[in-house]
């Protein structure tokens, strides 16, 4: 991604293929697994920078949001170079959240923190960050957490019918290691102090440093986006970000914040006027992501979607950022009521996900996914395992299910659409092309498999397989 | 509910045609001054005498009235008006008041955001806060707070989107049958925001009456949420098994789990198809080659 020219490794290196290789132009044939090098090591093609680690998938370096969830949702993390957008949700709770959670991760790993922010001032949102769980004091708090979890369950037995086992699990909370890729954090302590003071940070905050009211002519940047990206220009070009000072210790991740983009208080009025300045913050995210894509750096960017009166810029900002992700929170919504929402606080979108040297997107399967801030935690739950832990039971594996969602046609269905069921489907169904009529009708007496398929036009027969009062004729 | 009444930071109260919002208005600035705080307002939409009817005579000294009303343009040059039009004026009145517990009125809010760029005002409005706090030297919440008067119907989503997301509180006044009643949603920074509805009335002295609950004489909508929502209940399939059902498929084996009856089962020659036929019969549908059942042949 970043072509850097390489700062005096060792002159005796075979030179070409280490400048090649160096920190994160990665090509296809890198070595997967960095080489702890300090310095120069002639089979070093990536440098190891701390809180990185190259994707499993081809070998782009990603570092942590913070949420080791919200990592395995986006593909192992977030590309270094890349941009992540934050839908917020209507009150900012969360949102602003995940934002404290990634300049958290940042300071844990050491990373430099470049903060933007209209409402706050830099230093009072660096003071509210949650305080990283260490191993000791924390298992024991999992294992409380694990326990109140799993007592109501303890005399239903678990039978997984085999899909279900290929759906991937979202990952459990465990203790951490301070070497681990993502840490986690606790919401309800804050960061200590003198971790904020060992690390090193850039604020801006955009009501101090406007000077002047200019008047700016339409379709051009406003000026609060004119002053923070030269904000940022000037901290990547002075701390070698991008390689053009080169940098004689160790390199290093500059993770950029920027809180409320696109709010009034910046001076865009995208959120104000339908056909205000709407060039604004597309040129900002323009500019922004050649920005990134030349330097070390990571840029989470939260933005009050939900304000934006012209819906055509959304999906403009969409395409403009790589990653993003919409957070969707269940307070004052009519959703609060549904039992199937009841132990959640929101869903989480994922709406984009980059193809950064790929021709295939990343996305993960699992599409209805929930989060919930427990008291020290925020997790990230397929909505469905609330659900089926009650219904694994029901519906036993061996038969086939057809499903009909309202106004679909019969078929499998997909994993999008049904609420309960898809994983249920067992080996036995086959598609076939042919019609098939068995010779008799099956009696499900509850033992032993299924040795028949059956045939996509079962149901025009008339027939219908009967599992033991499971399946019902629809009205 | 008193608490809920300790308002700080910028507070909307959205009013409407029905339930006109300015005597609220007045009711709360008369309580912040009998309270012993400073009270600065600016009246652009009534004329001055107007919005002092009402208060009595140790109220309205308390008072500073910047009055926008008269001479909105200054047209008539006179010394008095404040530079900088309506921002310069929220200005002018952040600089001028002291540190100590403040209550701005912004009568109203609808006027300046009609004459004045949404974002601007939003800025300002930040900033009131932000510089009393700085000179203040006390925690910035608890210092400022700013009453606006917004019409809802005048402005479109956006404008009132915007400002919402800047309050820390909103009262949106409605009601029922000749009884006004506020709901009043308060955002606390990292909390969950609270909604409450008061019943008041604003008595001639404008001083304010609460009233516990909704009127006696109608209810018209006890419970605004939907009733709660079954999940399986418009299903084609049975989520509730019967016990024979249940021991039916408990004793059941996975097709896919490889005990010892199965490998058994596997070892031995089966009977062979004597147990299961397969009849085929095609249908206008199918198109079938009986040299090449499977068509795949590549012909």
């Amino acid at each position: 991604m970043a072509a850097v020219a390489t700062c005096g490794t060792g002159a005796g290196s075979t030179g070409s293929v280490v400048a090649a290789g160096s920190k994160n132009n990665v090509t296809s044939f890198q070595r997967r697994g960095p080489r702890a090098s300090g310095s120069d090591s002639s089979y070093s093609r990536l440098v190891s920078i701390a809180g990185t680690r190259p994707s499993v998938r081809n070998g782009q370096l990603l570092v942590s949001t913070g949420l080791p969830a919200l990592d395995q949702l986006l593909g192992g993390g977030l590309a270094v170079g890349t941009v992540l957008l934050i839908e917020e949700d209507k009150y900012n709770i969360y949102s602003s959240l995940l934002f404290k959670y990634f300049l958290a991760e940042g300071i844990i790993n050491g990373h430099t923190l470049l903060v933007a922010s209209a409402k706050e001032d830099p230093a009072d949102i660096l003071q509210e960050l949650p305080a990283p769980l260490l191993d000791d004091n924390v298992k024991k708090d999992f294992d409380e957490d694990a326990c109140n979890h799993k007592t109501a369950e303890s005399n239903i037995k678990m039978k997984i019918a085999w899909r279900y086992q290929l759906l991937p699990k979202m990952e459990q909370a465990g203790p951490v290691s301070s070497s681990r890729f993502g840490h986690y954090y606790d919401a309800s302590k804050k960061m200590p102090q003198e971790l904020i003071e060992a690390s090193k940070w850039h604020g801006f905050f955009f009501p101090e440093k406007s000077s002047s009211t200019l008047n700016i002519e339409p379709c051009s940047l406003t000026h609060g986006y004119i002053k923070l990206l030269q904000f940022i220009q000037n901290i990547i070009y002075e701390e070698g970000f991008d390689g053009s000072n080169p940098q004689k210790k160790q390199k290093n991740i500059l993770r950029i914040g920027i809180q409320n983009l696109g709010s009034p208080l910046w001076g865009d009025d995208i959120c104000c006027m339908e056909n205000g300045n709407s060039h604004s913050l597309t040129k900002f995210l323009y500019v922004l992501r050649g920005l990134l894509r030349n330097s070390l750096s990571a840029c989470m960017i939260t933005m009050p979607t939900h304000l934006i009166q012209n819906k055509a810029i959304i999906s403009r900002v969409t395409n403009l950022s790589d990653t993003v992700v919409g957070l969707e929170s269940f307070i004052g919504s009519e959703r609060e009521t549904n039992p199937l929402y009841k132990d959640y606080h929101g869903l989480i979108h994922i709406r984009q996900i980059p193809r950064l040297n790929n021709l295939i997107y990343d996305v993960s399967d699992v599409k209805d996914l929930a989060f919930k801030l427990k008291r020290k935690l925020f997790t990230i739950e397929w909505v469905q395992d609330n659900y089926l832990r009650q219904e694994r039971n029901i519906y036993p594996p061996g038969f086939s299910y057809l499903l009909k969602q309202k106004d679909s046609a019969w078929g499998e269905g997909s994993l999008q659409h049904s609420t309960f069921l898809m994983s249920f489907l067992a080996k036995e169904t086959a598609f076939a092309s042919r019609l098939v009529r068995h010779s008799e009708p099956l009696e499900q007496t509850g033992s032993g498999r299924a040795l028949q398929a059956a045939g996509p036009r079962l149901w025009r027969d008339g027939r219908r397989q009967e599992a033991p009062g499971l399946l019902v004729t629809p009205p | 509910m008193e608490s809920v009444l300790a308002l700080r930071g910028l507070v909307l109260l959205r009013d409407s045609v029905e339930w006109e919002g300015r005597s609220l208005l007045k009711a709360l600035i008369k309580k912040a001054a009998l309270g012993g705080e400073q009270v600065h307002i600016l009246g652009c939409e009534v004329s001055e005498e107007e919005f002092r009817a009402g208060f009595d005579s140790s109220i309205n000294s308390r008072l500073v009235y910047y009055d926008l009303f008269r001479d909105p343009l200054n047209w008539a040059q006179t010394g008095e008006a404040l530079p900088g039009g309506p921002l310069g004026a929220l200005q002018a009145m952040c600089e001028r008041t002291d540190p100590g517990p403040v209550t701005v009125a912004l009568d109203s809010l609808s006027w300046l955001l009609l004459r004045l760029p949404c974002a601007a005002l939003c800025q300002a409005l930040c900033a009131m806060s932000r510089q009393h706090a700085c000179r203040g030297g006390g925690p910035a919440a608890g210092q400022l707070c700013v009453l606006g008067l917004l019409h809802r119907e005048l402005h479109g989503p956006g404008p009132m989107g915007a400002l919402s997301s800047l309050a820390q509180t909103e009262v949106t006044l409605s009601g029922t049958a000749g009884q006004a009643s506020a709901h009043i949603l308060c955002r606390r920074p990292r909390q969950r925001p609270t909604l409450e509805t008061l019943w008041f009335s604003v008595l001639p002295d404008l001083s304010l009456d609460l009233q516990g609950g909704p009127p006696l004489e109608s209810q018209p909508h006890p419970d605004p949420h939907t009733p709660q929502v079954d999940p399986a209940s418009h299903l084609t399939f049975n989520l509730h098994l019967s016990k024979r059902e249940r021991e039916a498929k408990d004793s059941l084996t996975l097709p896919f789990q490889f005990s010892s009856e199965k490998q058994q089962a596997l070892l031995r020659p089966g009977p062979g198809p004597a147990t299961s036929r397969i009849f085929y019969e095609p249908d206008a549908f199918d198109d079938l080659d009986p040299e090449d059942p499977d068509g795949d042949l590549d012909v």
